[in-house]
């Protein structure tokens, strides 16, 4: 079991979020359906620069579907902004393009291909392409073992270094804002921990960070703020002090 | 033991082109769920350029097949595929039947029913002897030509950043997507390869026959299509095993069956069609017992 109140030290870029959000994300009245039958229902939310937001909530309540929804991978309806700039009508690769880069639940890697071509494939969504190798050290130097195993296939990997792989794809776009599904699903305590470093040091480094989540004490703690989304709906906002109860203020709300 | 080996070379070299065309299928069925029916149609229509061509010279004639197999390929997906994004793997099998009939009856109006003919390469179909035993030039020359084609696909497929992205998107099209990898690039690209490949099985069946008609790419496709359904046609080397397979057994086939039931050879390839269906629905090469879906 992991630690219920983690240690993160918080790097906030800046207190202000008019400013932070220059480089951040901004959802309003966000609305996905599938076949007629709403999954989320006309939500709203801030990431800004330097800040994790967390998205919890039961199975079925909307949360991937929300991020699938702000990437353009599913039909939407509502606004997203990224950097004060709309990406409404864009495919999800053109959204990878303005900045936002999404790692899926279940992490999805190229099983086929090595670590280094799944990292190579992730440089694919670049805005621009100068800056690659140091994109590509920055990666290195988060995770180590990719460094280690960068011939290795990735479906031979275990859960907690594909997991790895899944965000230092996603990384290598360079985005301002990297949102994550369930990035803990199926990993080791230990794999986990080491994945919320490392999502630490990448809210350090200035980037906007959404992060869906089943574990709900854990994600509370670590983001500055977390809603819980129920029925396609935003019913309740957590802050950090609110993780030892979490479990009574959620039982409470929803009985 | 002479006609042995003859038989086997004759057999690797039938599989090898058919496994050029099952890998002509399975490129792009590997990236937008089409078992493009027409593909026929595209080694047709490079088939015709040789013929037409082929006076002019090798170095002429084999460029516009290739560019004219590249075209044909690249107006399907804009013309037809590209228009039917949502549709259902089914949806688009009918509606590449429907362009392969459509382009055959183009083709009965363009240059008749009847077969134009040219003698391709006659100098691959003379045989040669190695150590005693005879060998038909064209059967050894196709094996080459596979060999070199396949070596080059596989280079690009894995060195290259558009072949990794090819191959991204055929492993898992969404993700691919989400990864940034532009989903018309990778489509346009399946399509120009499976062009590519669609005029080198033309040349080779071309030098064979020296006659293309408006249905010579059909028989070609069917064993192809099955050959890479029976591989797996989820994977690329499950489309080549695939109709490598078919085309070697129904070769061998064709030489070791008795005369009088040499009729029957289809008959046999398609028996061990269904018996590989029935034991492993997804194909030889595909783990599992589920296609992806």
């Amino acid at each position: 079991m992991n630690s219920l109140r983690p240690t993160w030290e918080r790097a906030v870029v800046s207190a202000d979020s008019s400013q932070a959000l220059v480089g951040g994300l901004s959802v309003d009245g966000l609305e996905v359906s599938y076949a007629g039958v709403p999954a989320v229902r006309g939500i709203g939310l801030e990431v800004p620069a330097g800040h994790a937001i967390g998205l919890i909530g039961p199975n079925g309540a909307g949360k991937s579907s929300a991020l699938l929804g702000i990437m353009g991978a599913v039909p939407r309806s509502g606004s997203v902004r990224v950097a004060g700039q709309d990406v409404d009508g864009l495919s999800p690769e053109q959204v990878v393009r303005r900045g936002v880069s999404l790692v899926p639940e279940g992490r999805h890697v190229f099983t086929g291909l090595s670590v280094r071509d799944n990292l190579r494939l992730g440089g694919v969504g670049r805005r621009a392409k100068e800056g690659y190798t140091e994109t590509l050290e920055y990666v290195l130097e988060l995770f180590p073992i990719l460094a280690e195993f960068n011939n290795r296939q990735a479906g031979l990997l275990s859960g907690g270094q594909q997991q790895q792989l899944a965000i230092g794809r996603a990384l290598m776009a360079d985005p301002d804002i990297l949102m994550l599904d369930e990035p803990s699903l199926g990993l080791s305590p230990t794999a986990v921990d080491s994945v919320f470093d490392a999502l630490n040091a990448i809210r350090s480094a200035g980037k906007a960070v959404l992060v869906v989540e089943q574990r709900a004490e854990f994600t509370v703690a670590f983001c500055e703020k977390t809603y819980v989304l129920h029925d396609g709906e935003i019913t309740l906002e957590l802050k950090p002090e609110d993780a030892d109860n979490v479990e009574k203020l959620t039982e409470a709300y929803f009985g | 033991m002479n006609q042995l080996v003859q038989s086997l070379v004759d057999a690797i070299s039938a599989g090898a082109t058919l496994g050029l065309a099952a890998l002509s299928i399975g490129l792009v069925f590997g990236v937008i769920r089409l078992a493009n029916f027409a593909a026929g149609e595209i080694i047709t229509a490079s088939g015709y350029s040789i013929i037409f061509t082929w006076q002019l010279g090798w170095y002429v004639a084999i460029p516009i097949a290739i560019i004219i197999g590249v075209i044909l390929s690249l107006l399907m997906e804009l013309g037809v595929f590209s228009r039917m994004r949502t549709a259902t793997p089914a949806t688009l099998l009918v509606a590449s039947f429907g362009l392969s009939f459509l382009l055959q009856r183009v083709y009965e109006l363009l240059f008749t029913n009847n077969v134009q003919t040219a003698a391709v390469a006659p100098e691959l179909a003379r045989t040669i002897s190695v150590g005693g035993i005879r060998f038909q030039l064209l059967s050894l020359a196709t094996i080459v030509i596979a060999g070199v084609i396949l070596f080059a696909l596989i280079q690009f497929l894995n060195k290259s950043i558009w072949g990794l992205q090819l191959q991204a998107a055929a492993a898992d099209f969404r993700t691919a997507r989400l990864v940034g990898i532009p989903a018309s690039r990778v489509i346009g690209l399946s399509f120009a390869l499976s062009g590519i490949l669609a005029a080198a099985v033309a040349f080779v069946t071309t030098v064979q026959t020296g006659a293309v008609g408006p249905t010579f790419g059909v028989p070609i496709v069917i064993l192809a299509l099955i050959g890479a359904v029976i591989g797996g046609i989820d994977k690329i080397s499950g489309a080549l095993a695939g109709g490598f397979l078919v085309g070697f057994a129904t070769s061998m086939l064709a030489s070791w069956l008795p005369s009088d039931m040499s009729n029957f050879r289809d008959a046999y390839v398609f028996l061990l069609v269904i018996v590989v269906l029935i034991f492993r629905p997804s194909g030889l090469l595909v783990r599992g017992g589920t296609v992806r879906t």
